[in-house]
């Protein structure tokens, strides 16, 4: 007879088995329950196990904050670095070996405040790295102070009258700084996730994977799953990734359309 | 051959051919099997009409020190020439432009502030040059001929080096300098025919010497080129650009790669990232760019990853004194950085050692997981010596880091607690061996962890491990030493030449002193600089520096307090000022 028991028990032998879980490690996450991460994890684990990628061959680099974290949440080889530092590890390693795929994970703060002088040269080197930006805006780790793309007038413990400085926007500075491949995501959509990975890890040059998520824990104004479910959408059909003239129009008049926003389609 | 120690100046203005001379001299008294060790100062402004002087010393016995007062002098500019008069010993020999560009007017005149002993030389080096090649250009060769023929050096050694230099700009550069140097050499010939002095009268070419002429920079260069470094991080900083200009030309001849980064912090995370994933890797910088590197030379330390680091000193703090030579990093070298983050800290004293200590790094940081970092300076950096041609081993070259055995396969540590402190390492790509590496306290496994018990022990062993790198590490050398000593100086880097040099004057005038050369900075061979310090009656501790920081790192290691000598001038530590403070220890000890 099966008791839903068993049903859980064969479904769990069912996933064990087919491999899906093998790019997790043991690690519990110690991410609050409700965080967007989970659902990145679960795009990045699956893009692993469905690319079929040797995990002794896969590199996971991450910075500091919440996101830093997943180095160790990841059964790749995993180097968790210092604040705002992912992106020239991460440059360091590929030169090194360049059969190794390789990851760099970091959040708004790690990768737009203290390490925001990386993105552009890594951009303009164009070293095969698959960046994933996680973009909740606000830091977490520390306990919500706001970030660099917090909205004007953000109100935390750190800024009690409303955040006076603008907000960046991390895909129109990829465009901007000539990445060759460029993908807008939502940590709600893990299938989305998976799928503009499998992309973009085909690209030979610097890809960046700006995914929008939320923090249940700090941020209970902007980023919230119910807001951001309101907001995203996806690109418009027909929608041409290659021309970048119509990226940047795209990314200048919507701000939450999601998917493959520039792609130069090159070639190894 | 005679005893020779000779020192020669060359000074002019930018433009004026200053260096090109320099370097002649040093390459032909080379080729002639001398000792050299020249040293070049020009302006830190590109554009700025500067002063440019070389000073070349030259011996039959081994050079270790800069000359502090010049035999001869080569002046292609009189006005800028008269900043040198305070150098010049006092029976000096000046060659000057007896025809020169423009008038000299009186205050400007090089002779009229001449000591009186001085014996003057004057060559019309423009005229000469005009008429030999037909063009005034060639005056610095002109110049160059009339000195070696008034010292008595075979022109062939000149006509050798003047071909090798200008021979990849074809025949006819060659000939026109060549005939600028013999209208010269034959003007002085004939001129001072009764003044001609035989200083060198023994030097001949000696193709078969082994020697070549190499600046610390690119003993550097080459040592990372032989220890087969696949990648280079950098960010351009004076004195350390030309190791990167190296490596740009020579590392991609064996394929790897210079890689110009947006900042020190990259070029360091990115030596850190290739050193993970089982390169070669490296990066260079002065003091300004080094403190940007600590925080992640202490992720190194913490996550038990090799990096090899070029630490060029320049004058500090902040950006301080560009292109003047100062040993004020120590501290930040062995101190700089978050926690209690021990690394390896090494500092050659001459160019050879910069080659062999280079070449040693790499090993040191494989093995012992952990950053390097190799402390040189302005001095050290720009300073040419005819230095016996390096050469690496096989064993010098070989990859020296400790891989785990195949048996810890899927249930490896990689923070494996040791005796040694010493864990096998592996990397990326070896299958079964996935780990994570983290600037967070960890267990064995790598997972995050602080608690009291594992942040003790883990901290203890990282500590382990450097106190297991002594038995790697060059041991504290003795120089003219003795069972006891009145003085005992001990000293470090660049400054080390100058040390020995004042010792062995003083012991030829039967003074009982000696010297200890530090080359490992941290962790320090304690016992043999204890034992040191024990048997000299004094320990002086010269250096360039104001808070005396090696001093302030050892000075405990005896009883007695250390007397310090520091100088913050900017310039390389003269031989005469440490020989002047020994003098004065031992006048208060017979006192």
């Amino acid at each position: 007879m099966k008791t839903p028991a068993r049903v859980l028990v064969e479904q769990v032998r069912n996933i064990r088995e087919s491999g899906r879980f093998a790019a997790r490690s043991n690690a519990l996450p110690t991410w609050c329950p409700g965080c967007g991460y989970f659902g990145i994890h679960q795009g990045l684990s699956d893009c692993i196990a469905e690319l079929g990628l040797s995990l002794h061959d896969v590199v996971t680099v991450s910075g500091i904050g919440c996101a830093g974290r997943y180095a160790f949440f990841s059964s790749t080889y995993g180097l968790h670095m210092v604040h705002g530092r992912t992106l020239p590890t991460a440059t360091g390693i590929k030169l090194a070996n360049p059969r190794l795929t390789v990851f760099a994970i970091g959040g708004d703060g790690d990768g737009l405040a203290i390490g925001a002088a990386h993105f552009p040269h890594i951009a303009r080197r164009n070293i095969n790295v698959n960046y994933l930006l996680f973009d909740n805006s606000i830091y977490g780790l520390t306990k919500g102070q706001p970030s660099p793309t917090s909205p004007v007038g953000s109100k935390t413990k750190a800024s009690p009258y409303g955040t006076l400085d603008s907000p960046l926007n991390a895909t129109l500075m990829a465009l901007t700084y000539g990445a060759s491949f460029v993908a807008r995501l939502f940590a709600g959509d893990p299938k989305g996730i998976t799928k503009a990975l499998i992309e973009g890890i085909k690209n030979p040059g610097f890809s960046i994977f700006h995914i929008y998520t939320s923090c249940v824990t700090f941020d209970k104004t902007f980023k919230t799953w119910t807001n951001l479910k309101k907001w995203v959408h996806p690109l418009p059909k027909g929608y041409d990734p290659t021309d970048m003239r119509k990226a940047f129009d795209e990314v200048l008049s919507d701000d939450f359309s999601m998917g493959i926003i520039y792609n130069r389609g090159e070639q190894l | 051959m005679t005893e020779v120690d000779f020192t020669v100046e060359v000074c002019g203005m930018a433009g004026d051919g200053t260096i090109a001379v320099g370097g002649l001299i040093n390459e032909a008294m080379s080729l002639g099997a001398f000792s050299v060790l020249g040293f070049d100062s020009y302006p830190a402004e590109i554009r700025g009409f500067g002063r440019c002087v070389t000073n070349s010393r030259i011996g039959s016995s081994e050079i270790v020190a800069l000359g502090e007062q010049a035999h001869a002098l080569i002046s292609l500019n009189d006005e800028q020439s008269r900043s040198r008069v305070p150098f010049l010993a006092e029976d000096c020999m000046v060659f000057f432009d007896s025809a020169p560009p423009t008038k000299v007017t009186e205050d400007k005149s090089l002779l009229s502030v001449l000591p009186p002993g001085a014996q003057i030389f004057g060559i019309p080096f423009g005229n000469l040059a005009v008429s030999a090649a037909g063009s005034a250009r060639g005056r610095n060769l002109t110049a160059l001929g009339g000195f070696a023929a008034v010292c008595g050096i075979s022109p062939d050694l000149f006509r050798e080096v003047i071909g090798k230099k200008f021979g990849s700009k074809g025949d006819h550069i060659v000939s026109v300098n060549l005939k600028s140097f013999d209208a010269g050499y034959e003007y002085s010939k004939s001129v001072f025919a009764n003044r001609l002095g035989n200083i060198f009268s023994d030097v001949e070419s000696n193709a078969a010497s082994p020697r070549v002429m190499l600046s610390g920079n690119q003993a550097i260069g080459m040592a990372a080129i032989d220890a087969g470094l696949k990648l280079y991080f950098g960010y351009p900083i004076t004195p350390a650009t030309p190791i990167m200009e190296y490596l740009a030309k020579y590392l991609p001849k064996q394929g790897g790669r210079v890689v110009q980064m947006e900042d020190e912090i990259s070029s360091i995370a990115a030596v850190l990232g290739g050193f993970y994933a089982g390169a070669r890797a490296m990066t260079a910088t002065s003091g300004p760019g080094f403190a940007l590197m600590t925080e992640l030379i202490t992720h190194g330390v913490m996550a038990e990853i090799p990096a090899v680091i070029i630490d060029a000193q320049r004058g500090g703090p902040s950006t301080g004194l560009p292109t003047k030579t100062e040993q004020s990093d120590l501290h930040a070298a062995v101190f700089g950085g978050p926690g209690d983050s021990a690394r390896i800290v090494i500092a050659p004293t001459n160019v050879s050692e910069c080659y062999y200590f280079v070449l040693k790094s790499f090993q040191l940081a494989e093995k012992y997981q952990t950053p390097v970092i190799i402390l040189t300076d302005f001095f050290l950096d720009n300073r040419v010596e005819n230095v016996v041609a390096p050469k690496a081993s096989e064993e010098q070259k070989a990859c020296s880091n400790v891989f785990p055995e195949e048996s810890s396969k899927d249930n490896y540590q990689r923070y494996h607690y040791s005796s040694s402190g010493i864990s096998p390492r592996a990397i990326p790509g070896m299958e079964g061996f996935n780990f994570t590496a983290t600037g967070l306290e960890h267990t064995e496994k790598g997972i995050p962890d602080y608690s009291p018990e594992t942040h003790s022990r883990m901290t203890e062993k990282r500590h382990q491990k450097l106190f297991s790198a002594l038995v790697d590490l060059k041991e504290p050398e003795e120089f003219l030493s003795g069972d006891s000593l009145d003085v005992g100086v001990i000293g470090w880097g660049s400054t080390f030449g100058s040390i020995v040099e004042a010792v062995q004057r003083l012991r030829k005038s039967g003074f009982s002193v000696g010297a200890l050369k530090i080359s490992s900075i941290f962790p320090l061979h304690s016992e043999i600089i204890r034992k040191f310090m024990a048997k000299s009656t004094v320990v002086l501790i010269p250096e360039l520096n104001y808070e005396g920081q090696l001093a302030n790192l050892i000075g405990h290691l005896d009883s007695k307090p250390v007397e310090r000598l520091n100088l913050v001038t900017g310039t390389p530590m003269p031989t005469s000022v440490i020989q002047e403070r020994i003098y004065q220890l031992m006048e208060v000890l017979a006192q």
